[in-house]
């Protein structure tokens, strides 16, 4: 399945075709560029907190708009539209069907992305990515506002369409000979996560609704000059984004599913536990929206439903650890690049993952919320495991999709960087957090401790910075350029690079 | 497929639970003492808006942007909002809770100490969120006389 | 084994030192008064001690794995499944 690359097709046929492969590269680069995007407007942000005072940016209302638009961009439109581009590419291969359940629906789903992402990027509101009443509603200038909701409403729309699609094709369209315990954990991440999008993703889209109606101001749900309630649209909203972090995480997971056995050299320790992983987290994920909303004034018993909801997710994810342990243990590594990216997205998954535990104690969170510890530890998150992940995968199927492997040493150092960058970064905010510097500031007081731990929080994003330039100068150049892979075997690892499966009938 | 062992798996899940029962049972039981306000806390009703914070004492004193209080007296937070979420938040005393207009929300603390400290709003609030900032001051008790 | 057992005598210790530490703190406040910094930093320090410990031992176990079983390793052996060539 080696991409055109190398006999290039029209770009118009790619543009308009339905088949899975071109609707994931279509996909592939969307999310690549705005990955750079988003990334951009991070430097902007971290160069402007180098130091108090206005360093680049002018007036606090640009950065507000910075950060609201950095945060979606990486969340809505790469992240997702990131998994998106490996789930078409790979799922129907690796449930033995010749493509998506539904072609035309995926490329629908697909072209609703780049309006949405106009939509956005031309609006740039500044209300952050929670779009939190009573300020989005009486607070935030439209049509900025207003974009940004029917930007969203249509993300929405694309991503359920992308559920279904990628929900029948697995459940319904794998090859009769397969059982549902055979199919790749790979595309279990992706079921899994579609599942979650079916229930959680109508919960924001009415409150979307809600929100576009009081701004109009027919409507009082949210607003309490009318009558409404602020916390209403916190619950809506943590109710559908909660279980959407668990979206974003999963196919990541699912993605080192894929690296680390092959580069291990052995299979995966345990299929079933990792299935089995995979459909608790998703169930337990909708158990704990609240604790993002212990500082607004919620009761005792509630803080403490939500709290053991929280920790009840912890188990379902500490099986993916030890699945990953113990498939690495006893197995011939080979470490080329994109075992590095999965390597280190577990162990700062892991980091990830603590960090959160001390967060959903309940008292802590009075230290902790809205405090840079938060920001540090959602980072850890997005960047140290589904970005690890995601481009740790990038790189695995490059030689699949292009037909040309990338530079090793480059891809190693962009690995080094980051990883490094990503450490600098977000472990000092945890620290910034605990002496108290609040989240979403333009500006802070030259507390000398606060000033150190921002440089330094300035320098790894930076060399993060640096490390994705490198990335791009090699994506680029190794694509047109770039040395023929073996297509069997391009990691020359001794195995195949497919899916093992006997079909007993092989009508294929 | 894994015909091996899986006692290992087992263990390591039962340590996982293990610690997440002490977390809760640990959290859950500080929260309980912090969550106590004690009946002689004098109230305090806090008004947070666009962009800064104003105080009400008990005997009627208002104060904007500066809150006086007096050592080892204990206070109870009546936090509100006039327009839109803020967020409440004496870091060195540990206090956090958000403003949300319609409704009022409580905190309280008891300083044991005389000194300045920081107030700071810890919910986006707009062009200022960044600067809706107080201090808070612990003035030695008047002596009892 | 000897982790698991570290691990649980640290738990151990961390459970005994806040409930001695009520014991004999009864009497300790003239006002009465509990001081809501002191539980919940000492809830944060204990919590760190735990979430240290327990990341020491998995990411010194992911170390040790990379070490142990990287194909450079003059110790490695080819696993079981490089024979067929499938896994």
């Amino acid at each position: 399945m080696v991409l055109e690359l190398q006999k290039p097709r029209p770009i118009w046929q790619i543009m308009f075709s339905t088949h899975h492969t071109d609707v994931g590269l279509l996909y592939l680069i969307t999310s690549l560029a705005f990955l750079f995007l988003g990334g951009t407007l991070a430097l902007a942000i971290r160069a402007e907190l180098f130091l108090p005072g206005s360093q680049i940016i002018a007036d606090s209302m640009t950065f507000n708009r910075m950060f609201t638009v950095h945060g979606t961009t990486l969340i809505f439109l790469f992240i997702l539209p990131f998994a998106s581009a490996v789930g078409n590419y790979l799922v129907p291969i690796m449930v033995r069907y010749k493509d998506m359940a539904y072609p035309k629906l995926n490329a629908i789903a697909f072209w609703m992305i780049p309006p949405a992402g106009a939509l956005i990027w031309l609006g740039f509101a500044d209300f952050t990515w929670y779009a939190t009443p009573p300020y989005s509603i009486i607070s935030a200038p439209g049509p900025a506002a207003d974009m940004w909701i029917f930007g969203l409403k249509i993300l929405g729309i694309s991503s359920v369409l992308g559920a279904i699609n990628f929900i029948v094709t697995i459940l319904k369209c794998k090859h009769p000979d397969m059982s549902i315990g055979q199919v790749p954990l790979l595309a279990w991440s992706f079921l899994t996560s579609s599942l979650i999008v079916l229930v959680a993703i109508p919960t924001f889209a009415a409150a979307l609704l809600m929100l576009l109606t009081d701004r109009l101001g027919v409507s009082g749900f949210f607003n309490p000059a009318m009558g409404g309630d602020p916390i209403a649209y916190a619950h809506l909203f943590w109710f559908t984004f909660h279980p959407e972090v668990y979206v974003l995480v999963i196919p990541a997971i699912g993605m080192m599913y894929e690296i680390i056995p092959r580069f291990s050299r052995k299979p995966i320790f345990s299929h079933s536990s990792g299935i089995f992983a995979f459909v608790l987290l998703s169930m337990v994920s909708f158990s704990s929206w609240a604790h993002h909303m212990y500082a607004t004034g919620m009761s005792f018993t509630e803080k403490t439903v939500f709290m053991i909801g929280t920790l009840a997710a912890v188990p379902a994810s500490a099986m993916h650890v030890f699945n990953f342990i113990a498939t690495m243990w006893n197995g011939r590594i080979k470490f080329a690049t994109p075992m590095m990216w999965a390597v280190g997205g577990i162990a700062l998954f892991f980091s990830a993952g603590a960090g959160g535990v001390v967060n959903a104690a309940m008292p802590l969170d009075f230290q902790t919320h809205d405090s840079y510890w938060v920001v540090g530890h959602f980072h850890l998150f997005v960047m140290g495991t589904i970005a690890f992940g995601s481009i740790g995968f990038f790189y695995y199927i490059f030689p699949y999709v292009t037909g040309r492997m990338y530079n090793e040493r480059m891809g190693q150092i962009h690995f080094i960087l980051s990883f490094i960058g990503t450490v600098l970064v977000f472990f000092t905010q945890h620290v910034l957090g605990l002496y108290g510097m609040p989240r979403r500031v333009y500006d802070y007081p030259p507390i000398p401790e606060w000033i150190t731990m921002n440089q330094i929080a300035s320098v790894g994003a930076m060399v993060i910075g640096v490390s994705m330039v490198i990335f791009l100068i090699n994506m680029i150049y190794s694509s047109g350029k770039g040395k023929l892979a073996d297509t069997d075997d391009p990691f020359n690892l001794g195995g195949k690079y497919y899916y093992p499966f006997e079909a007993k009938n092989p009508h294929h | 497929m894994g015909h091996h062992s899986n006692w290992p798996e087992w263990v390591y899940v039962g340590i996982v639970i293990a610690l997440m029962v002490w977390v809760g049972a640990e959290a859950w039981n500080a929260e309980r003492l912090v969550e106590h306000i004690p009946a002689d806390a004098e109230v305090i009703k806090v008004t947070g808006q666009q962009w800064f914070w104003s105080f009400e004492h008990e005997d009627g004193t208002k104060e904007i942007g500066e809150l006086h209080v007096k050592v080892g007296k204990a206070y109870k937070f009546e936090i509100m909002s006039k327009d839109v979420n803020h967020s409440f938040n004496i870091h060195d005393y540990v206090v956090l809770l958000d403003a949300i207009p319609g409704r009022v929300n409580t905190v309280w603390f008891a300083p044991m100490e005389v000194g300045e400290h920081d107030i700071q709003c810890r919910e986006y609030c707009g062009l200022i969120h960044y600067n809706m900032r107080g201090k808070l001051i612990v003035e030695e008790a008047e002596p009892s006389s | 084994m000897k982790s698991i057992l570290g691990l649980f005598l640290v738990l151990a210790i961390l459970v005994i030192i806040p409930a001695a530490d009520y014991v004999f703190a009864a009497g300790d406040e003239p006002e009465g008064y509990i001081d809501r910094r002191v539980i919940i930093w000492n809830l944060f320090y204990r919590m760190m001690t735990v979430a240290f410990t327990v990341g020491a031992v998995v990411s010194g176990t992911i170390i040790w794995l990379c070490w142990r079983f990287r194909e450079s390793n003059p110790k490695a052996t080819p696993t079981p499944y490089e024979k067929e060539g499938v896994w």
